[in-house]
């Protein structure tokens, strides 16, 4: 939160919004004039101690520091916060986050679930407008067209800067480890869309310049940390027992578009729009496409991965339902997978690395 | 004002129950191979859900909510859990999913002879994401067609007008598909029929819930309500539910009349939050009924709809009552609203204390109900006990720290009063 | 005339029976591992709280039974859980308590009493040894110590260390770690003392913690632990010799109250329950 209190007293009067993960339309915040700040949990360095008087101990670790931080004033440098759509825990996490911080802009997106209806378009403008006027209210400033296209580009920007790093991952991974990867992307949770991109370009770049040797490693997909992050020594445990991830959905709200949103004429509906015409397949929403498992599937063979890694947040009920579905079809069409659950608080990843070695050379002595 | 000599209403009581048992024979019937007689079956979820509409196209609607918790009570759901893990679903997932994945497993076998597949899924998810993940592993297990029926989270007490215009509008469409999946065609007339059933059991309902302001309350609202409520979740819309409710009402106006309640002594009176633990219900009762408490109010109860609340189905604004009422099923209703209700309650009721029973399975329920505590006890002097175990899963309740928390609980409740307080 | 009461807590490891005298003084106390039954030692250490305070068996007029045996003492006239009890026992020793941290053997207990003494909120972890008492026996054997020398080891800690485990089974590879590693007993003692305080405060706060503070149970005659509860608290927190015997003090001050007669108590309130007892079955 350094940062963000550096960006405010930079830009006095400025507020900034904290947004919970997975997709929110942070363009709305940006043309507000707000920092949108990504909240990624009190990692593992947080003690609960007040959280437990408001939550339960059976849901992620994400929402209970999440808590445990606002509850110990860390988070009192944001004037908002908003919950999208994820799952019942984070819902529910708006409410009680509404009435501890009764003071600060509180609010729960919902983003639809019917995205085949002709009139969820018009719901999500709705949505969006609403939260457009509660942005205006906390900032005092009246949104124009100009202001929201102006957000629009910078994201896309951001985005087509995620896709290149996404793309050096994928096709050359031995120069960019996937842990650096997450690093990189977690980097612009406190900082503006156009610095994030501009930073991301240049690593990708001074990548390509590094002088490291392809190793003999296993290709992997790694799947379930949509939400809640893993830490990233896990990642790295993961790629030290001898993988090499090609494709993950680590901070997928971050590459949520593939293409950039076009925002001429409307740029609040060109904004729903694209939620409700261009959301990608997840475990957060109610998916109309061809079954995730078969687009699993599918993109195992044309990655030429070995296997999949499920890597996915104690207590998260969306990643654990799909799961099963995904595992079925894995198993069907003859592709390894292991699963591996994390929590924030964790310090020791011994395990995680005999369980991947075991699946490393598993896969190696098919 | 204790027992009276001779019942005078056993045969509203009498009629009620034979009403009720006979309704229920008669629709666990109709889902039997022959009862059905060619017409198409739809899974539904109890909370929004749209069984006026489906129930214009003849389909028959199945609750996989309600076969859970009937598999808690005749205690198979916890050899239906274990298929389901056995499968491949993880411990921290939803014991309702569970029972109903192993049902599934298990050819649909429950207790009530063999529930019948699906011909369409209807999504109405009101209040609970998982319902959409539950539909989407049915529909690929079944092959079934699924439509999701987004309703959206109220954040204030009344639906914006957006909100009602993209339910009513995703109801349209429903009835396309239904009419596609059945070959009948929508009668809006005949849905304006079923709507009045509805609202005339709906109106009783609530009538039936507020005699429990009297003391003592000739029924517990929690314990006795979860099955009172069954013919309005199962059957609603039918002839048979609305004079159902006639008779409960009636039944429940002669134990007012009379003084008589489920305790001998009314000591403690109660709201109570959060789902049953099914697989123990009578024995969790029993917890409650040696300190003479009786529940007045209960939010599990409106699961179904929020009718004390004013929302009730209307035939005049068919498709708009039906959104509102999705709309307003409790979980769907925020925190802040959820917690209102409860003091709302705790105040309308007059109960000494509310007691939360925290279930596992349901985030939904569950997460923010320690925070209802804070701001109970802390802020506002509220007593509240707050137990946990689970709502199917047989294998979370402990029964000896169960009655460890209820007994102080009510002993120190006891105490304060005894020494003026 | 004097009257003499007692009090017999019957926990799941250790049986505590207090006699007390009309003006609720200790008279005798006994205590001893509850073993296999509840009934030999609710009623051995009856004999010998009874031998203790000077007095025959006969002459003790009423008995509460508390814990979670309470059912099960033969002897017993009423039976009280052991929240009421312990919020009564530590009140009498501390009158100006408001908040209990209870920490046993196998659970850990807050409670909080107004200016009456009466509880009004109260919170309990039963269900996981991370908190209680059996996480410090799990350091204690995972370093080959005694249960009381790592109270007064932990004192003497230098440096930081956070122990972040809340398993009691993972605690144990976290300490070997952190042994490996080369750090001093000392200061991974101390780093389990202040978990385990942050566990139980974490519970505290649902019930909220206001001064005075009153620690109680087996766990509160570790020294280390009062320590870094009163740091971690900013709160001067009471102990008593006599802390093991809170709960059963406290159940022999409600024997008092129905001794000294009236239906004015709380057995008015209770249902009658037959010795025969409540099959309160099944394990933590």
């Amino acid at each position: 939160m350094t940062a963000v209190r550096e960006w405010k007293e930079a830009h006095p009067g400025a507020k900034a919004v904290g947004a919970f993960p997975v997709y929110v339309p942070t363009e709305l915040i940006q043309a507000a004039g707000a920092l949108p700040v990504s909240l990624f949990g009190g990692g593992g360095s947080v003690e609960i101690s007040h959280a437990d008087s408001r939550i339960q101990s059976f849901v992620c670790s994400i929402s209970r520091s999440t808590l445990e931080l606002g509850l110990r004033g860390y988070l009192d440098v944001l004037d908002g916060m908003v919950f999208p759509s994820i799952c019942d825990v984070a819902r529910n996490l708006s409410g009680i986050w509404s009435r501890n911080f009764p003071n600060r802009l509180v609010e729960f997106l919902h983003l639809p679930q019917n995205r085949d209806s002709p009139s969820a378009i018009a719901y999500a403008v709705a949505e969006y407008r609403r939260f457009l006027t509660a942005l205006e209210k906390l900032t005092g400033r009246t949104v124009r067209a100009e202001d929201l296209a102006g957000a629009i580009a910078e994201h896309n920007e951001e985005r087509e800067a995620v896709v290149a790093l996404l793309e050096l991952r994928r096709t050359t991974p031995w120069l960019l480890d996937a842990w650096e990867g997450g690093l990189l992307l977690r980097a612009g949770g406190v900082m503006e869309r156009g610095e994030h991109a501009r930073l991301l370009l240049r690593s990708v770049a001074a990548a390509k310049e590094r002088n490291r040797k392809v190793q003999d490693r296993v290709r992997v997909l790694v799947l379930g940390a949509f939400c809640e992050q893993p830490p990233l020594e896990l990642v790295r445990t993961i790629e030290e027992a001898g993988c090499y991830v090609l494709e993950d959905d680590l901070l997928l709200g971050l590459r949520w578009f593939k293409e950039p949103v076009v925002a001429d004429g409307d740029p609040l509906r060109a904004l729903a729009e694209a939620y409700v015409t261009a959301s990608p397949p997840s475990s957060v929403s109610h998916y109309r496409g061809p079954p995730k498992q078969n687009l699993l599937v599918q993109r195992v063979k044309d990655l030429g991965a070995a296997g999949v890694l499920f890597c996915t947040a104690k207590f998260c009920e969306p990643a654990l339902y799909d799961q099963v579905l995904y595992k079925e079809r894995l198993e069907a069409a003859g592709i390894p997978y292991v699963h591996v659950e994390f929590e924030e608080k964790m310090t020791t990843f011994d395990n995680v690395r005999t369980q991947v070695e075991t699946f490393v050379e598993s896969i190696l002595f098919e | 004002m204790m027992a009276a000599t001779q019942p005078v209403a056993a045969t509203a009581e009498d009629a009620g129950k034979a009403l009720q048992k006979q309704l229920l024979a008669e629709y666990y019937h109709s889902l039997s191979d022959e009862g059905r007689d060619g017409r198409k079956v739809a899974y539904l979820f109890v909370p929004g859900n749209v069984v006026e509409l489906t129930q214009c196209f003849d389909m028959l609607p199945v609750y996989p909510e309600i076969n859970a918790l009937q598999c808690g009570i005749k205690k198979v759901a916890g050899d239906n859990i274990l298929r389901a893990e056995n499968l491949g679903y993880s411990s921290d997932v939803c014991g309702y999913v569970k029972n109903d994945i192993g049902l599934m497993l298990a050819d649909r076998q429950s207790p009530f002879g063999q529930l019948p597949k699906p011909d369409l899924l209807v999504c109405n998810f009101s209040g609970c994401n998982t319902f959409v993940k539950w539909f989407e592993a049915l529909a690929h297990f079944y092959g079934a067609e699924l439509f999701v029926l987004d309703v959206p989270y109220l954040r204030e007490r009344s639906p914006s007008r957006e909100d009602v215009q993209y339910v009513t509008a995703q109801l349209e469409e429903l009835a396309a598909v239904c009419e596609r999946v059945t070959g009948v065609s929508f009668d809006r007339q005949r849905l304006r029929g079923v709507l009045e059933q509805s609202a005339e059991a709906e109106r009783r309902w609530v009538e039936v819930l507020h005699t429990a302001k009297a003391h003592p309350s000739p029924f517990d609202a929690y314990f006795e309500a979860v099955f009172y409520m069954a013919p309005l979740n199962i059957l609603r819309g039918t002839e048979g539910c609305a004079e159902y409710y006639r008779l409960l009402l009636e039944d429940l106006r002669s134990r007012v009349q009379e003084g008589r309640g489920p305790v001998p002594e009314e000591k403690f009176r109660v709201v109570i939050e959060g789902p049953p633990p099914w697989p123990h219900f009578r024995s969790f009762w029993e917890l409650f009924k040696r300190w003479g408490v009786c529940s007045v109010a209960s939010t599990y109860s409106k699961v179904g709809g929020l009718f004390d609340q004013g929302i009730f189905h209307d035939p005049s604004r068919p498709f708009e009552s039906i959104a509102e009422y999705a709309m307003n099923s409790y979980t769907n209703w925020n925190l802040g609203l959820r917690l209102d209700l409860l003091r709302r309650y705790l105040k309308e009721y007059e109960a000494d204390a509310l007691v939360i029973h925290s279930v596992k399975s349901c985030r939904s329920f569950s997460v923010g109900q320690a925070d209802f505590r804070d701001a109970l006890t802390r802020g506002e002097g509220i007593p509240t006990l707050m137990v946990e175990s689970d709502l199917a899963d047989p294998r979370y309740y402990s029964e000896a720290q169960l009655k460890n928390r209820i007994d102080a609980f009510f002993e120190s409740l006891a105490h304060r009063r005894l020494v003026g307080g | 005339m004097t009257v003499y009461v007692a009090g017999a807590d019957v926990g799941s490891t250790t049986a505590k029976v207090v006699v007390l005298d009309s003006t609720g003084q200790v008279l005798g106390t006994s205590l001893g591992p509850t073993g296999a039954s509840i009934v030999e030692a609710a009623q051995r250490e009856f004999r010998e709280a009874v031998k203790a305070a000077g007095i025959d068996e006969h002459e003790v007029e009423f008995v509460v039974g508390t814990g979670y045996g309470r059912f099960k003492i033969p002897f017993g006239d009423a039976q009280i859980t052991e929240i009421s009890c312990h919020a009564r026992g530590a009140v009498h020793l501390f009158p100006d308590t408001r908040t209990i941290v209870d920490i046993g053997g196998q659970d850990t207990k807050a409670i909080s009493v107004d200016e009456r003494g009466e509880v009004v909120d109260f919170s309990m972890n039963d269900k996981c040894a991370a908190g209680t008492g059996r996480f410090l026996e799990a350091a204690a054997v995972t370093l080959g110590l005694q249960l009381e020398e790592i109270g007064p080891l932990s004192l003497q800690s230098s440096h930081r260390l956070r122990i972040t485990n809340v398993c009691t089974v993972f605690v144990e590879s976290e300490i070997m770690t952190h042994m490996m590693k080369g750090e001093r007993v000392e200061d991974i003692l101390r780093g389990v003392h202040n978990a385990i305080a942050g566990r139980s405060i974490s519970l505290l706060r649902r019930v909220g913690i206001n001064p005075d503070v009153a620690f109680t149970g087996g766990v509160s005659r570790n020294e280390g632990m009062v320590r870094t509860l009163e740091e971690q608290l900013e709160l001067p927190v009471h102990v008593s010799p006599l802390s093991q015997y809170i709960g059963a003090i406290g159940a022999g001050l409600f024997a008092l109250d129905r001794a000294r007669g009236g239906g004015k108590t709380i057995r008015a309130a209770i249902p009658t329950v037959s010795h025969a007892g409540h099959a309160s079955g099944g394990d933590h």
